[in-house]
Order: structure tokens, then sequence, then C-alpha cells
């Protein structure tokens, strides 16, 4: 190509050029290698030595202006590529399958990770056990009514001469004495696990989940549960949550508890912000009404049971309560997440129903 | 159980300048919890929970006296006007009456600790005086008459419970309390005709006829009635175990058996039928007409316990002064009394609280409750280090990871119920022997423990046909595999179904165990009855069965009723955590080229089989993919490589070639 058609050509070319990976082919055939320019730098030799100087300036130019040619379409056609791109960002991307955990699993690993921060261990214990240890050894007498057919299912099983019966153990309590025989103490324990009563209508499932605490040591006193399960609410409810523990009677714990949690509906006032609306009501906006909150009793809402561990109970686990003493509480998991998130259809919760199931 | 009872008759016994709402705020901090509080015109009625332990609070006497101790915690005044436990004694009966009745009494102090029984003659029913009918409609017992109110007064006034039969139709005046016989049959006041299931506390009169049943409800052959004349009251004691049982098994659950099932206080007899009498002959009319009749062979005894200040300070974690622990003790009814040993306090406990109280944690917890646990700090107690044993650490960690991976591929996790039916048993070819069962299961659904996770996850397809197409569920649970002489072997299973094909199911297992670290598993054909029998194959590591995997078998399909083919896979929870690895066995990376390359052959031999055979056949191969299959074309990718030196395509080609030969 003679030097003065460079120029002229290049803008023909660059005309034509609709895209970037054109333009890089432009610019190996005119600044590449073996490209054009090159040639022509080259050629230099059969020149004249007079006109070498000139020539050579010439060609320097002629590049100058190819790159700033070339620089300028690059911008052009970098800027038209960023605009021309036309996508419904509102389409769904590429689908990645969408599995789900159990509501129950999710609320274990809350929970857990609660209680293991200040040092508790999960353990696991039978589900099916013994009289001894769902019974006997929790300061239950023989005719406690907890321990008759309506509030327990019995496996039909040969009586065992030490230990009694055999049971779908009915809280998860039955982990308190075998734990007291695992480490003696001090202990710092949780234990999650299924339990079982025969009760099944819209508010009871005849399985369902407990979690217990259990912590014995020397100089263990109330002040340590109260401080334990307002740690507890605060962090899985959130730190509004206030606590507070009312008299209860179970055998074994003495003094006995009953612990509730401020409503999270009506925030602990007892009263609906917006009547009409319940879930309105959640909210923190809108007025006091007069409608008394549905779902609580005056404020408070009753998270389950707990006290100080009954001697009787200490000295079956071999433990002497004249040196040790101890809590423990054990509460739903059903009603913790109906609490914090509102799943009351217990019905759907052992059903396998996958329009339930895949929501989590 | 909870009780309703009104503010202006808690007043009648308590003096108090608390507000009700006050009462209820109180109360529910530090005693029985008043669930709710009604306005109704000037009077307001509570709803209060009673707990198991203090059947003795149950009535309006009990409430004011907790009134008596709470209030003036939050600087309320309350008071007892005067303590009707003292004011109604036998000794104020007047014995000179004429007895022209007489009553022939035959009990059993095992049945009945405390019988007492009066007749009164020439009764007039009539309605009730306002107050009464006003105080029992609010407290939601229907108002009747002027007897039967009476009963139903006493029993909120005092917690225990009475019966008025009509004298006159007591055949021969005889009362027979004894043990029902199986099968016995009575009519009961709301004219239920009871089964009786044996054993249970009946009275017979002279002519055999069963009149009461105990403790439940009376019989309708000897109730009171418009034209009823003379009447007896009763007022027992029964053993608190029978009454429950024959009120859960017959189904009448009366308030009357809801206090006597909690065991009741001999010792409150006496003031009740001194009351009950009382409230008679004002609004009735009659007069007592034969002896005050007390069977009541062993009293209850005093019974005192000992307490020190270090006692309460180490459980309750304050400090309470001792003049304080005595003024709340004494108000709820404990007589203080001093000790010889001058560091301890003797408290000597009521006769209602001796079933409640018997050790100083009882006494502990009435000091702590009344104190307020409101006034309680909250502390954490010291942190120690509690070894977990590890096994138990490893199952519950990788059941997050596995729960959280089998959820990322697309896997829903579902919770069935340990019991299931004879039928779903039945439906996967195993029998009812093998399996524990509920000597008091509520429902057929709901019988036996299951040995295996397949028929719960075949029942969760089956019931989600219509709802989804594609379903893919997953579930780690015990299974309960029943032993001699011993708790069932509770075994922790994962199990997986999908309704989409063999290869996905398959797909997911071998992902797991890839994510899991599991290197050295093989995979084998099964011969599981419940799979199909070409569709299945086992997960072996080291000759040891980890699990199956396939499709259900045909005539399982069919008889669990399902349209389409599905895929079922189980694996022993225990062993998979064993051999799961946190990290893969680390490789260095190659240094040398490597060359890919692909073939097509057709061949019967298997892909284990074709991989055991190259491996062995050439030095150089690296790894081997499964590219595709269409019919008995299988394609493969060969990667081959050199550990010491670059090689070129034609050494691969010839090691390819080497190892052709031998899989075609």
């Amino acid at each position: 190509m003679k030097v003065d058609d460079v120029l002229p050509n290049l803008n023909n070319e660059l005309k034509g050029t609709k895209t970037l990976n054109e333009l890089e082919n432009i610019i190996i055939k005119y600044l590449g290698r073996n490209g054009l320019i090159h040639d022509l730098l080259t050629k230099i030799k059969n020149i004249d030595i007079s006109q070498r100087k000139e020539y050579g300036q010439k060609i320097n130019n002629i590049k100058n202006s190819i790159n700033q040619l070339i620089e300028q379409k690059k911008t052009e056609l970098v800027n038209k590529k960023n605009e021309e791109t036309t996508v419904d960002i509102t389409l769904p991307g590429k689908r990645f399958p969408k599995g789900s955990l159990h509501v129950i699993t999710i609320a274990i690993e809350e929970i857990s990770k609660i209680f293991q921060k200040i040092g508790f261990i999960r353990m696991s214990y039978p589900e099916v056990d013994w009289d001894f240890f769902a019974f006997e050894t929790l300061n239950m007498p023989r005719n406690h009514p907890a321990r008759d057919d309506f509030e327990t299912s019995f496996i039909d099983y040969p009586e065992n001469k030490k230990w009694g019966k055999m049971v779908l153990t009915p809280h998860t309590s039955n982990g308190q004495v075998r734990e007291m025989w695992r480490v003696g103490a001090p202990i710092r324990m949780i234990n999650i696990a299924k339990c079982y009563r025969p009760n099944w209508d819209p508010t009871h499932t005849p399985m369902f989940f407990q979690f217990e605490g259990l912590c014995v040591d020397k100089g263990i006193n109330i002040t340590h549960l109260k401080g334990t399960l307002d740690y507890f609410a605060k962090e899985y409810f959130g730190p509004d949550c206030q606590t507070r523990l009312r008299p209860h009677h179970f055998q074994f714990t003495e003094p006995s508890f009953e612990m509730d949690i401020t409503c999270t509906v009506c925030k602990g006032t007892g009263y609906l912000r917006t009547p009409e609306v319940p879930e309105v009501a959640a909210g923190t906006s809108g007025v006091l009404s007069k409608t008394k909150c549905k779902v609580c009793k005056s404020g408070w809402l009753e998270l389950g049971g707990c006290g100080m561990v009954h001697p009787a109970v200490l000295k079956a686990g071999k433990i002497d309560p004249g040196i040790y003493t101890g809590w423990a509480f054990g509460f739903g998991i059903e009603r913790v997440i109906m609490i914090k998130y509102g799943i009351e259809d217990i019905r759907y919760y052992y059903n396998g129903d996958i329009r339930f199931l895949e929501q989590f | 159980m909870n009780i309703k009872i009104t503010h202006n008759w808690l007043l009648e016994y308590l003096e108090t300048d608390a507000t009700p709402y006050e009462i209820q705020k109180y109360l529910s901090l530090c005693g029985p919890s008043i669930e709710t509080i009604e306005k109704v015109g000037k009077d307001y009625v509570y709803d209060i929970e009673i707990t198991s332990n203090r059947i003795d609070s149950a009535s309006v006497f009990g409430i004011s006296q907790e009134c008596q101790a709470i209030l003036p915690m939050f600087g309320k005044k309350a008071k007892l006007k005067y303590n009707p436990l003292e004011k109604w004694s036998f000794k104020n009966l007047n014995s000179k009456n004429y007895h022209r009745s007489i009553l022939k009494i035959k009990t059993d102090p095992r049945l009945n600790p405390r019988f007492t029984a009066i007749v009164l003659s020439n009764i007039k029913i009539a309605p009730s005086p306002d107050f009464i009918k006003e105080r029992l409609t609010l407290s939601g017992v229907k108002s009747i008459n002027n007897v039967v109110d009476v009963s139903n007064y006493l029993m909120l006034t005092l917690g225990q419970p009475c019966h008025i039969f009509d004298y006159d139709k007591i055949f021969g005046s005889i009362m027979i309390v004894r043990e029902s016989r199986k099968g016995e049959k009575l009519i009961t006041l709301d004219e239920k005709i009871i089964t009786l299931p044996g054993g249970d506390i009946v009275i017979e009169d002279g002519e055999g006829k069963l009149i009461d049943l105990c403790g439940i409800m009376g019989g309708l052959n000897s109730a009171v009635s418009e034209k009823t004349k003379n009447i007896v009251l009763f007022l027992q004691i029964y053993d608190k175990a029978k009454i429950r049982k024959t009120s859960m098994i017959t189904g009448q659950r009366t308030v009357a058996s809801s206090y006597f099932e909690k065991g009741l206080d001999p010792e409150r007899v006496e003031p009740a039928f001194v009351y009950g009498l009382n409230l008679l002959e004002k609004f009735t009319g009659g007069k007592s007409s034969s002896p005050s009749y007390d069977i009541y062979p062993n009293p209850t005894r005093k019974k005192t316990i000992f307490l020190s200040i270090s006692d309460v300070d180490r459980i309750i974690g304050v400090r309470i002064s001792k003049e304080k622990i005595v003024h709340i003790l004494t108000s709820l009814g404990f007589n203080y009394q001093l000790s010889d040993d001058r560091a301890k306090m003797v408290f000597e406990i009521p006769s209602y609280r001796q079933d409640d109280i018997s050790i100083k944690e009882d006494l502990i917890e009435e000091i702590a409750r009344v104190y307020g646990y409101h006034n309680l700090p909250n502390n954490l107690q010291p942190q120690t280090y509690i070894a977990q044993p590890k096994e138990t650490e490893i199952l519950f960690e990788y059941q997050t990871k596995i729960k959280y991976f089998l959820k990322h591929l697309g896997l829903n996790e579902t919770m069935n119920y340990s019991m299931i039916s004879k039928e779903m048993i039945e439906n996967i070819g195993l029998t009812v022997n093998n399996h524990l069962s509920l000597s008091n299961s509520i429902s057929e659904d709901i019988k036996y423990l299951r040995t295996e996770i397949f028929s719960s996850l075949i029942k969760n397809i089956r019931d989600n046909a219509g709802k989804k197409s594609q379903l893919r569920l997953f579930e780690i649970a015990k299974t309960y595999l029943p032993r001699d002489n011993d708790l069932p072997d509770e075994k922790l299973k994962l199990a997986v179904v999908v309704n989409t094909s063999f290869s996905e199911l398959k797909g997911i297992v071998e992902s797991l165990f890839k994510e899991l670290n599991i290197e050295n598993s093989q995979v084998k054909n099964g011969d599981h009855y419940l799979l199909a029998k070409n569709l299945q194959g086992e997960i072996v590591i080291d000759d040891i069965k980890l699990g199956i995997f396939g499709q259900l078998n045909p005539k399982y399909q069919v008889k669990n009723n399902l349209k389409n083919e599905i895929f079922l896979a189980e694996i022993d929870f225990t062993s998979l955590a064993e051999k799961a690895k946190i990290m893969p066995k680390y490789k260095s990376i190659h240094r040398y080229a490597v060359i890919k390359l692909d073939l097509t052959l057709e061949t019967k031999k298997s892909y284990e089989n074709i991989k055991t055979i190259a491996f062995k056949t050439s030095k150089m191969l690296q790894n081997i993919e499964f590219i595709d299959k269409f019919k008995d074309k299988l394609t493969l990718r060969f990667y081959f490589s050199s550990n010491i030196q670059n090689i070129i395509e034609n050494q691969a080609k010839e090691e390819l070639k080497k190892i052709t030969l031998l899989i075609n």
C-alpha cells in the first residue's frame, strides 16, 4: 500500500467496523508485528538516504494518527457496547435447586449455638427408656398422674426387675440422671430430643421436641437459672425480650417455676395497636387500642417449666445435695418456634406436606 | 385446673386496700396465676390457675390466704378477717338435737380415709338467696336450687366438694362404701349410663343399688328433686388415685373429681361440714335430725421442718432476714416454733400442705416465691469446661453438615412420627412382630416404633400426590430395633426418596460421599427385596455395608398404591459420620501435561469393572470420566499423564489402545 493511502484506507475500514473484535483485527493489520506500519518502516532501506529522515517522520506521524483514530473508535465502540446490551433484568436468572431444612432443625441449631456460647454441651439420650430414668429417679411417686396411661405412652415389653417398665420418653428429663451418672458434677448440658405423649388433637401432636438444660455445680442458685434463661430469651427472641419466673409445680424441681416472656405480638403491653389487623399490630407504630391481645395473657407468654433440681433427683444421680445444687428447664421447641416465627399449624410439622416443608 | 371466684366473695374473708388488678398482678408473680380478670356489674371475676400441688388454694379462702402473704410484700394491706378453719368446728354443733333419723354406714378407710355425714329433715326446696345465685353464676356454676347451690358454694368457699343425697331414696338408710365390680352400671346425675371398669369407689344402699359414683358424680336414683324433704349432707375424703382412674376411664371429668384426684386435706372436712350444715339450715329451713357421723380412724399427724438461714441463702442466692422468713411462712399458715438449736427455725406444716411440703427445699420455695422472683438478680453461673464425647460431637456436627448439603442439592427435609401403623409395616414386606409396640396407643396409625424410614417416606410421597410433581425428600432419624431384655438399639439413619430418576438418586448419594471426603467407598450390585431387581446397589467400605439405594420394587410400588416409580436410599448415619473426613487427601498439583482422549464403545462390562481393568492396565491413566450412555454405547473420557515427564499424544493413544483391547 502506498504511504498516502494508509489513512484514507483506515478511515474507510473503521467506518465499517462494528465490534471490538473487528477493531482488534484492524489493529493487528496496521500496527501488528507484521502489520502495514512495520512494512512501511522496513521499506526505508529502499529510500534515498537524503529522504530517509523525512520518510521516517512521515511514517511516525501516520502511526500516531492511526493510534488516535483507533483510540477514538475504541471509545465509541465501548460506549456503544455498554449501551446496546438490553436484557429484561426482571426476568428470573438461571434456576438452581432450592431445598429446605425442617423448621425443627433450624430451631435446634439456633438453640444449640446459644447454649454452646456459655459452655453447655449437647448430649443425646434414649427416646425409649426405662421408667427408672423417666420417672422413678425424677421424684415421681408410683401413683403420680404423669406415670399413668393417659399421660405417657408405654411400650408393650416385659417389665425389667431393676428398671421397671419401658416407656416412650414423655420429656427430655430422662437425660438428667443419665448425665449425672456419666459425669457426676459439675454439669452443663442441653439435651434436645423427640418426646411422646398420648395426645393427638389440633394443638397437640403425639410426638414433639423438647430442649432441656441441666446445670449442676457448687453454689448454683435461683439467680443463675434466672440469668441463664434471660440470656437465652434475649439471644433467641431478641434483646427487647423481657422474662419472668412465676411459681409452679413439678416433681423433679424444688422450687419450680413457669417461665414467661413478653409477648412478641403486643410487645408485652397486653393490648393490640391496630385492632382490625392483628398482623400490623406486631409493629411498633400505631396507637395502643382497647382491644386485648389475643395471643398472650396480659402481655406475657408462657414458655415452659423450670426449677432447681430436686435433692431427691441429685441423690438418684449419685450427687450429694449437701454439696451441690443445680437448675433444670425443659421447653417445647414447637412452642418457641410458634412464638418466634408464628408457625402455628402444628399438624403440618410432622405430616410431610411439601407445601409446608419447602418454605424453610 | 382453673377456678373462678369473685372479688366481693374474696372480701368476705380478706381485708385489703389492693384493687382487683393489683391482686391479679401480684398474685400472678408470687402465687397462683390469675389468668384473666373480668368486671361484671359491681364485681370482678378472677380466673385462676391452680397447680396440682396447691389444691388447698383452690377456693375463696385459699386465695385470701395467698393474698394475706403476698400483698404486703408490695406494700398493700391484707389480712384475713377470720379463719374459717378455726371458726367452724364440731364443737359448735348442737348435740342435743332429737335424733329421729339414722344412717347405717359401712366404709373402708383405704378407699375412704374420712367419712362424714348428717341427715337434715324438713327442708324446703327453693331458689337460693340472690348473693349465692350471683356468685355462683359469675363463677361459672349454674344455680339450681338452695340445696344443690350450697354444695357448690361450699366447694368454692373452702375447696372441699360435698354431695347431698335425698335421704328417702337411700334404701334402708344403708350406705356401704366399696369397690365396684367390673361391668356394674350406674346412671349419674347427668343421666349418663356409666359402665364401671371395676375397682371404682361406689356406694351401695340397702337394696344393692349403686347410689353414688364417689368423688365424681352422684347417682340419679338418689338425687335431690323438687319433692325432696329430707337430705344427707355428705363430705368425704377418697383415695385420689382411684378417683383419677375412674374419672379418666369413664370420661366423667367433673369439678369434684378434679379436686379429689389431687388429694384433699382430711382435717378440712370438719370445718367444711359444719359450715355446710350451717348454710343448709339457714337457707333450706331444715334441721339436723341425726347424729353427725365422722369415721376418721387415722387422723393426720403434725409434721415439722427445720430450716436455717444459710439453707435459704444457698438456694435463693440472696440473703433474706429471719424476720421476713418467719413473717412469710406464718402468713401462709405455717406455725413458727422456737427451736432448741438456736441456729435453726422450726415450722409446723399445716395439715392442708402436708402432701406438698416435706423437705426444707419446699419451705424455701414458699419463701422465695413470696419474696418475689422478680426481686432476684439475673446471674450467669461461672463457666466450666465439660468434655463432650467425641462421637456425640461428630454425630451432631455431621447431621448439620449433611442436612445443609442435601438442602443445597435441592432436597427437602422431612420429619415423620417415630410410630407407624401395621399397614405401613406390612406394605414394605415386614411384620409387626419385629417391632416394639405401644401398649396404650391412642390410634392404630401410631402403634409401632419404626425400624426403618422407607415406610414413612413412601407415605410422604403418596400424601403429596398432586401437590408437587417432582419430590426429593430426606430424613435423618432414629429407628428402634428391638433387643432382648434391653432397650431398643436406637440406630440413626439417613434416608432419601426421589420420584424423578434412578440416576438422580445415585447422583445424590455419590455427591454426598464426595462432599464427606469418603474416598474408598464402592458400589456393588444389591439384592434387597424391597428394591427392583436390576436397579439397586449397595455402598460398601472395607466390606462393610453402609447403605442401599435403588428403585422401589414394582411389587411394593403397587402395594403402596403409588402411580409412578420412586427411588429410595438408606444409609447408616453413625457409620457415615465415622467415615466422613473434614479434609480430603491432598494430591500435589501435577507438573506435566495431561492428555484427554474420548472413547465410545459397546460393552457388556460394568463401568466399575472397566475402571478396575483400565487402571490395572495403564500406569499413565490418571482419571476416567463417564460422559454419556446411549443404548449400549458408552462414552468415556480418559486422562493420561506421566509423573516424570511430558508425554505426547501418541503415547496416550498407545495406552488407550491397550485398555480398549481388554475392555471391549
